[in-house]
C-alpha cells in the first residue's frame, strides 16, 4: 500500500505549503540566475558568444587590453600561421544621430574574419538594442574623432561589451579615430595555452572575461546570491522535513510497533519528497521559461533549460539529502514511543 | 497448553547514577485460547513486562519463549517480523493510522504481516473483520470521524485481522466510558475465543476482570499472586 501518497492525499494543506515553499525559492533562484547570465550577457556577450579558443595581448599591457598594442609584424606572423585567427580592437565611443542625439556605443573592429561582423570604410553595424533607440538602417551617425560619417549597415542580436551597444567598424576608420596603427588583440579560435608567442600574454576566453572591468565582481556577486538561495533551499529542505518528522515521530513508533521496516518508513519520506520536489520544479521552470519569454526588452534576463535543468536537478540533490538527514531520527524512533507519547 | 512464557525476566532502568530494577525475576506462561490479566498498582511493572514480551523493548536478562525459541535474543530484523506476523497489539490509545480509512488500515496490517492472501481474499477478510467489530458501515471513514469505543474496536480489528498467535493488550480501556470498556473487553474475550488465540491484557481495572480467564498480579517487579 503506497502509505506515502495516502497521506499526501489527506493532509493536502499541509503538502501544499511544502511544495510552494519548494516552488517559491526555486522560482527566486531560476530568476536571479537568469537575471545574472543576462548581465553577464550584457556586459561581455561579443566575446562570450566566440567560440573556445586563446585570446593574445601584449605583456606589457599588464591584463588590460585598453593598454595592449599588439605590433604589426607579429600580428601578420600570427595570421599568416593560423589563418582562421583574427585581429580586433574594443574602444569605449560615441554616436551621434540625425538628431544629434549621443548614443554611448563600444566600438568593435576587426582583420577579415568570420567571427566579427566586417564593414567596409564609412559603414556601421549596430547591436539591436540601437534599433530600439529609434536609428534606422541607412541613417547617418557622426562621431567627434572621425572626420567622416558612418551609414548605418545594419543591425545584430544582442552584442553587448562592458554593457553598451556595439558597433562594428572598418579597421581604417578605428585606425583614424583612435590615431593608431596597432590592434589590440588576438584571438586564436581552437587554440589552448600551449600556443604561445613572444611578448604576448595568452587567456582563455573565461581568463579573458575576468580582464573586463566589473565583469568578475559582477558575476561574483550574482552568483553568490544564486548558490546561497540553493544553500538556503537545502537547508529549508532539510527543517522542514525535520518538522515533519518530529511531529510524526509517534506515527512511526506506532508503524514501527505493528512491525513496518524502517526501509518502508524511509521510502515513505522519499516518495514525498520526490513528488512535492517534482511538482514543484516542473511549475517554477515552466513559469521561468515563460518568464524568459516575455521578460521586457531592455530586462538584462537570460536563462536557457539548461541552465534550469542544472539547476532543478541540484535542487533534487539537495532535497534528497535534506530529507535524508533529517530523516535520521526516524532509525531512532523506538516503537515504545508511540505508546508513551499518546495519540498520534 | 502454554504457548508462551516468560522465564526470569529481570529489567533494569538507569536513573542519572542509579540503577532501578524495574522487574525482577518474572515468571510466567500463557495459555492458548485464553484472556490473562495482568494488573497491579501503578509501578509494579506490569506495563514494563507487556512491552518486552510484545518485542517491544529488549529485557535485561531472562527469556521468552514462543514457539520453543527464545525470541528475547532474536536481534531487531528477527522480533520485528516476529511482532508483523505472529502478534498484535492494541494500546491505551487506539494509535490508529490518521490518514487511513478503516479499511485501509486493516489492508496496511495484511501488507506488513506479509500476508499470502490475493486482494479479493484480503478484501473478504477485512468485511468478516469489520462485520465483527461491527463497523461494516464504517468502512471508509478515517479515524477522526470515530468515537473512542470505535477506534478501540478498530484497533482491535487492525491486532488480529492477520491472524496473529499472541494478542497484547496494554490498558485497552483506559481511555472508556464503563459501558464501551465492558463492549471492548467482551469482544476481546470472543474473538480470542473464537479465533484461538492467546491474549495478555493489562489492565487496572477490577470489572475488567471479569471477562478473563487467568489473573497474575504484580507488585515492585515479581509475581506475587496467580487466580483463575
Amino acid at each position: 500500500m503506497n502509505i506515502a501518497w495516502k497521506e499526501m492525499k489527506k493532509n493536502k494543506a499541509k503538502f501544499l505549503i511544502l511544495g510552494s515553499i519548494v516552488f517559491l525559492i526555486s522560482l527566486l533562484t531560476f530568476i536571479i540566475s537568469g537575471l545574472a547570465n543576462g548581465l553577464s550577457d550584457d556586459n561581455a556577450s561579443l566575446i562570450k558568444d566566440l567560440p573556445e579558443g586563446q585570446f593574445y595581448m601584449s605583456e606589457d599591457a599588464e591584463q588590460t587590453y585598453n593598454l595592449s598594442t599588439i605590433d604589426n609584424e607579429t600580428q601578420d606572423q600570427i595570421l599568416s600561421e593560423h589563418t582562421d585567427s583574427t585581429a580586433f580592437s574594443i574602444q569605449r565611443g560615441f554616436v551621434n544621430d540625425n538628431d544629434d542625439k549621443q548614443h554611448g556605443v563600444v566600438f568593435v573592429t576587426s582583420t577579415d574574419s568570420n567571427l566579427f561582423k566586417n564593414v567596409d570604410s564609412g559603414e556601421i553595424i549596430l547591436d539591436r538594442s540601437l534599433k530600439d533607440d529609434g536609428i534606422k538602417v541607412g541613417d547617418t551617425l557622426t562621431n567627434n574623432q572621425f572626420d567622416d560619417t558612418f551609414v548605418v549597415k545594419g543591425f545584430v542580436a544582442q552584442k553587448k561589451y562592458s554593457h553598451s551597444p556595439v558597433a562594428y567598424i572598418n579597421t581604417a576608420d578605428y585606425k583614424q579615430m583612435y590615431r593608431t596603427e596597432e590592434m589590440q588583440l588576438i584571438f586564436i579560435p581552437d587554440a589552448n595555452d600551449s600556443l604561445t608567442f613572444s611578448g604576448l600574454e595568452s587567456f582563455s576566453n573565461k581568463a579573458f572575461l575576468q580582464t573586463i572591468p566589473s565583469y568578475s565582481a559582477e558575476q561574483m556577486s550574482l552568483n553568490m546570491i544564486v548558490w546561497f538561495l540553493v544553500v538556503i533551499s537545502g537547508m529549508l529542505f532539510a527543517i522542514f522535513f525535520y518538522m515533519m518528522n518530529v511531529q510524526k515521530i509517534g506515527l512511526y513508533g506506532i508503524l514501527k510497533a505493528i512491525g513496518v521496516k524502517t526501509s518502508t518508513l524511509f521510502k515513505m519520506m522519499w516518495t514525498q519528497m520526490l513528488v512535492i520536489t517534482s511538482i514543484a520544479l516542473v511549475l517554477s521552470v515552466l513559469l521561468s521559461q515563460l518568464f524568459n519569454q516575455v521578460a521586457p526588452e531592455g530586462m538584462p534576463f537570460s536563462l536557457s533549460i539548461m541552465t534550469t535543468i542544472q539547476l532543478a536537478i541540484v535542487f533534487f540533490v539537495i532535497g534528497f539529502i535534506g530529507a535524508t538527514l533529517s530523516g535520521l531520527q526516524i532509525r531512532k524512533v523506538g516503537p515504545l514511543q508511540a505508546i508513551q507519547q499518546g495519540e498520534v | 497448553m502454554s504457548i508462551f512464557s516468560i522465564k526470569d525476566v529481570h529489567k533494569s532502568f538507569t536513573n542519572g547514577e542509579v540503577e532501578e530494577e524495574i522487574l525482577k525475576g518474572v515468571n510466567l506462561s500463557l495459555q492458548r485460547g485464553e484472556v490473562t490479566a495482568l494488573i497491579g498498582a501503578s509501578g509494579s511493572g506490569k506495563s514494563t513486562l507487556l512491552t518486552i514480551a510484545a518485542g517491544l523493548q529488549p529485557a535485561s536478562n531472562g527469556q521468552i519463549i514462543f514457539k520453543n525459541e527464545n525470541i528475547a535474543a532474536y536481534n531487531q530484523e528477527q522480533t520485528r517480523k516476529i511482532r508483523a506476523k505472529e502478534f498484535g497489539f492494541v494500546f491505551q490509545s487506539s494509535h490508529l493510522v490518521p490518514f487511513l480509512t478503516i479499511e485501509e488500515q486493516l489492508l496496511l496490517m495484511l501488507d506488513v504481516a506479509e500476508t499470502t492472501l490475493n486482494k479479493q481474499e484480503q478484501q473478504q477478510e477485512i468485511n468478516k473483520m469489520l462485520k465483527t467489530v461491527d463497523l461494516e458501515h464504517r468502512k471508509h471513514a478515517y479515524p477522526s470521524s470515530l468515537s473512542g469505543g470505535e477506534k478501540q474496536r478498530v484497533a482491535i480489528a487492525r491486532a488480529i485481522i492477520h491472524q496473529p498467535k499472541i494478542l497484547f493488550a496494554d490498558e485497552p480501556t483506559a481511555n472508556l466510558d464503563s459501558k464501551r470498556s465492558k463492549e471492548v473487553m467482551e469482544l476481546i474475550q470472543e474473538l480470542t475465543k473464537t479465533l484461538d488465540i492467546t491474549t495478555l491484557v493489562v489492565t487496572h481495572d477490577e470489572e475488567m476482570l471479569a471477562y478473563v480467564d487467568h489473573i497474575i498480579k504484580m507488585k515492585d517487579g515479581i509475581v506475587m499472586g496467580q487466580g483463575v
